[in-house]
């Protein structure tokens, strides 16, 4: 199905399904905008509710907080973006720096299952480094990073985490594929709608056994889907048993997958095979239900699904027939159908796809290395407990913000972040080139910038500000969303009043003009202190403005951010 | 051509087909974002069996121009 078909199937589904909206949130330190109506659509078309909500970038641990009331939460963390161009800057990197980005994140994802443990369901992928990694021999340090911290997502996850191989889904599309770089550099995506086709279809049984959709009923015809051959016409002798999807399915059985049997046969033939044929591995003790009769498989299905009181939809039929399968498929819908493939040797892999639809939580118990869980479990204890909540957590960053004044060194990247910036923006003023040249040279008007920088790496200049002396009026204020969640713009904030206190100034005016993509800054304004003036203007539903006087600021208290003046 | 292109348009930005012309950019149409410019490029990708230069991708700015560079990769140039 192609993107655009998904989004309009996901558009016609919203609001059609009765069963009750079932929240999922999308963290990541990459974008992952794409996700949206392809997690909708695939759980939508499952009959699960689903109401995606994609984080903001790069916020994961401060997302872990804010959405930790959903129903699951789905982590794309990825290795190469834990710092800007981390694939190629590591390895040039010493021990004790790596050691230092490896603690950092353990950090966060201390927090982030902290403040997840109530959640109940959440889905983290693997760090992986497979993209980067391909080509090279020996190990990588990138890849030593990512097994430093896979193995500590292993060891501390709780039972309600899943932890999903990414590198499977990967390889399952093919690393090319999988991959489009093409927006990495400029929009920090990473993967293509192809792979995030394939992933929620991977990890959509986990979702469906939350929701108690999961699949229950395997039931199996049998001439040419348990053994080779046709019963009747072949003989006892003569059928040979496909002995990988009979010990799969006895597996399943032992899982506590109901196995059953509906076969067009007689019925005292197929307990011959069952009782007595020596090949088989499923016995008549292993089957839970048989309907061996020369009735239609419709009205046989039904049945099961009666007998068992179970729901058509949580049933798996497997069959080798084209009729079959297409009566089952267009009579009952609700059943998912498979049918058995051509060729023999393609077998065994359908087999395992379908036996990934009876994911339940507990199977994935054991996979857990219990020792080091243990062991690691009463370190842990301490270093959580004293990071309660994202204040204290963005206390550990060093953030430092660097103000700059009127600079024209950054002419081109301040022209830049005025053109692109669209949501913390409160005016969205663009600016050429020429006109920031203007304003930084001009007396009349004054261009305030900053850089963010904490222990791990230097944002690089990532907001501003334009005064105009003028008329007392703050014409722009805008932040890259590369740095939102941090408060940073308080801290922005205080520092554009100090300045203009030193100037001077007794009252400002300031204005919020709305635009379809700012509203996450609609009361910044009033969050900072400022009143409105209420009657000014008559598209006063478009513009807001505001005034302070500069002595009733009060400077908000982030003293987790040092600030310094650039040169 | 240019009826499918309007199509996906229109889907994309949950716009009418007649709202689109030669004016359309992302100053006048509210859902064309930096985000849903990359969910136009891979719907065009999918539709026509093509695949956009960097350059391309940077320069498909308006509707104008998303036609022009769509009619190129087209014809292969």
């Amino acid at each position: 199905m192609k993107f655009s078909e998904i989004i309009k199937n996901n558009k016609a589904l919203n609001g059609q399904l009765e069963t009750p909206s079932y929240k999922i949130a999308i963290l990541s330190n990459i974008m992952v905008h794409q996700t949206k109506d392809i997690c909708e659509y695939w759980l939508r078309s499952d009959l699960v509710n689903a109401d995606v909500l994609v984080g903001g970038y790069d916020n994961i641990v401060q997302d872990s907080h804010k959405f930790k009331e959903s129903d699951a939460v789905i982590i794309f963390w990825e290795t190469c973006n834990i710092l800007d161009g981390l694939q190629y800057k590591i390895e040039l990197m010493g021990d004790k720096e790596i050691d230092e980005i490896a603690q950092k994140v353990k950090l966060e994802i201390d927090i982030v299952l902290k403040n997840l443990k109530k959640t109940s369901l959440v889905i983290i992928n693997k760090f992986s480094s497979l993209v980067f990694n391909r080509y090279s021999i020996n190990m990588s340090k990138l890849n030593l990073l990512e097994n430093i911290l896979n193995e500590y997502l292993e060891v501390n996850i709780r039972l309600n985490v899943r932890l999903v191989d990414i590198e499977k889904i990967i390889s399952n599309v093919s690393i090319d594929k999988a991959i489009d770089l093409r927006f990495y550099y400029s929009s920090k995506t990473f993967y293509s709608f192809i792979f995030y086709k394939k992933y929620f279809q991977y990890i959509k049984p986990m979702v469906l056994a939350a929701v108690g959709r999961t699949k229950k009923a395997l039931i199996l015809d049998c001439d040419n889907t348990l053994w080779k051959g046709i019963l009747g016409e072949d003989g006892f002798d003569n059928i040979k048993v496909f002995e990988e999807i009979q010990y799969l399915s006895l597996m399943l059985s032992r899982r506590g997958v109901i196995v059953g049997l509906c076969s067009k046969n007689n019925l005292q033939d197929v307990n011959e095979v069952l009782d007595n044929h020596p090949d088989m591995i499923l016995r008549d003790k292993d089957i839970v239900i048989k309907k061996i009769n020369w009735n239609d498989k419709v009205t046989n299905l039904r049945e099961i699904a009666k007998e068992l009181n179970i729901g058509l939809d949580s049933i798996v039929f497997l069959d080798d027939s084209d009729f079959e399968v297409d009566l089952v498929r267009s009579e009952l819908p609700e059943v998912r159908v498979y049918k058995v493939p051509a060729n023999e040797h393609e077998y065994g892999v359908l087999f395992r796809r379908v036996a990934s639809l009876f994911y339940s939580f507990t199977n994935t118990r054991e996979d857990r290395n219990k020792v080091q869980f243990y062991k690691d479990q009463i370190k842990r204890a301490d270093v959580k407990d004293s990071f309660g909540d994202i204040e204290s957590y963005l206390a550990t960053l060093g953030l430092k913000l660097t103000i700059y004044k009127d600079d024209l060194s950054q002419v081109e990247r301040l022209a830049q972040l005025s053109q692109k910036t669209n949501q913390f923006n409160l005016t969205t003023k663009r600016y050429t080139e020429v006109d920031v040249i203007n304003i930084i040279k001009s007396t009349d008007q004054m261009l305030m910038s900053f850089s963010v920088s904490d222990k791990y790496g230097d944002s690089g200049i990532t907001g501003l500000a334009v005064f105009d002396f003028r008329n007392s009026m703050l014409d722009s204020l805008l932040l890259s969303c590369r740095v939102l969640g941090r408060n940073i713009e308080f801290a922005f904030m205080n520092a554009i009043v100090e300045m203009l206190k030193q100037r001077g100034l007794f009252k400002i005016e300031s204005s919020y003009v709305r635009t379809v993509k700012n509203d996450q800054v609609s009361n910044f304004y009033e969050k900072c202190g400022f009143s409105k003036n209420i009657g000014l203007r008559t598209d006063s539903n478009i513009v807001s403005s505001y005034f302070i006087i500069l002595d009733d600021y009060k400077n908000i208290n982030i003293d987790y951010i040092e600030v310094v003046y650039g040169e | 051509m240019e009826n499918k292109l309007k199509k996906i348009m229109s889907e994309l930005f949950d716009i009418e087909v007649s709202e689109i012309n030669e004016n359309s950019s992302p100053d006048n149409i509210e859902k064309w974002d930096s985000l849903n410019q990359m969910n136009l490029i891979v719907s065009l990708e999918e539709e026509f069996n093509i695949v956009f230069t960097d350059d391309d991708i940077i320069e498909m700015v308006s509707y104008p121009l998303v036609k022009l560079i769509l009619k190129n990769a087209l014809h292969g140039e």
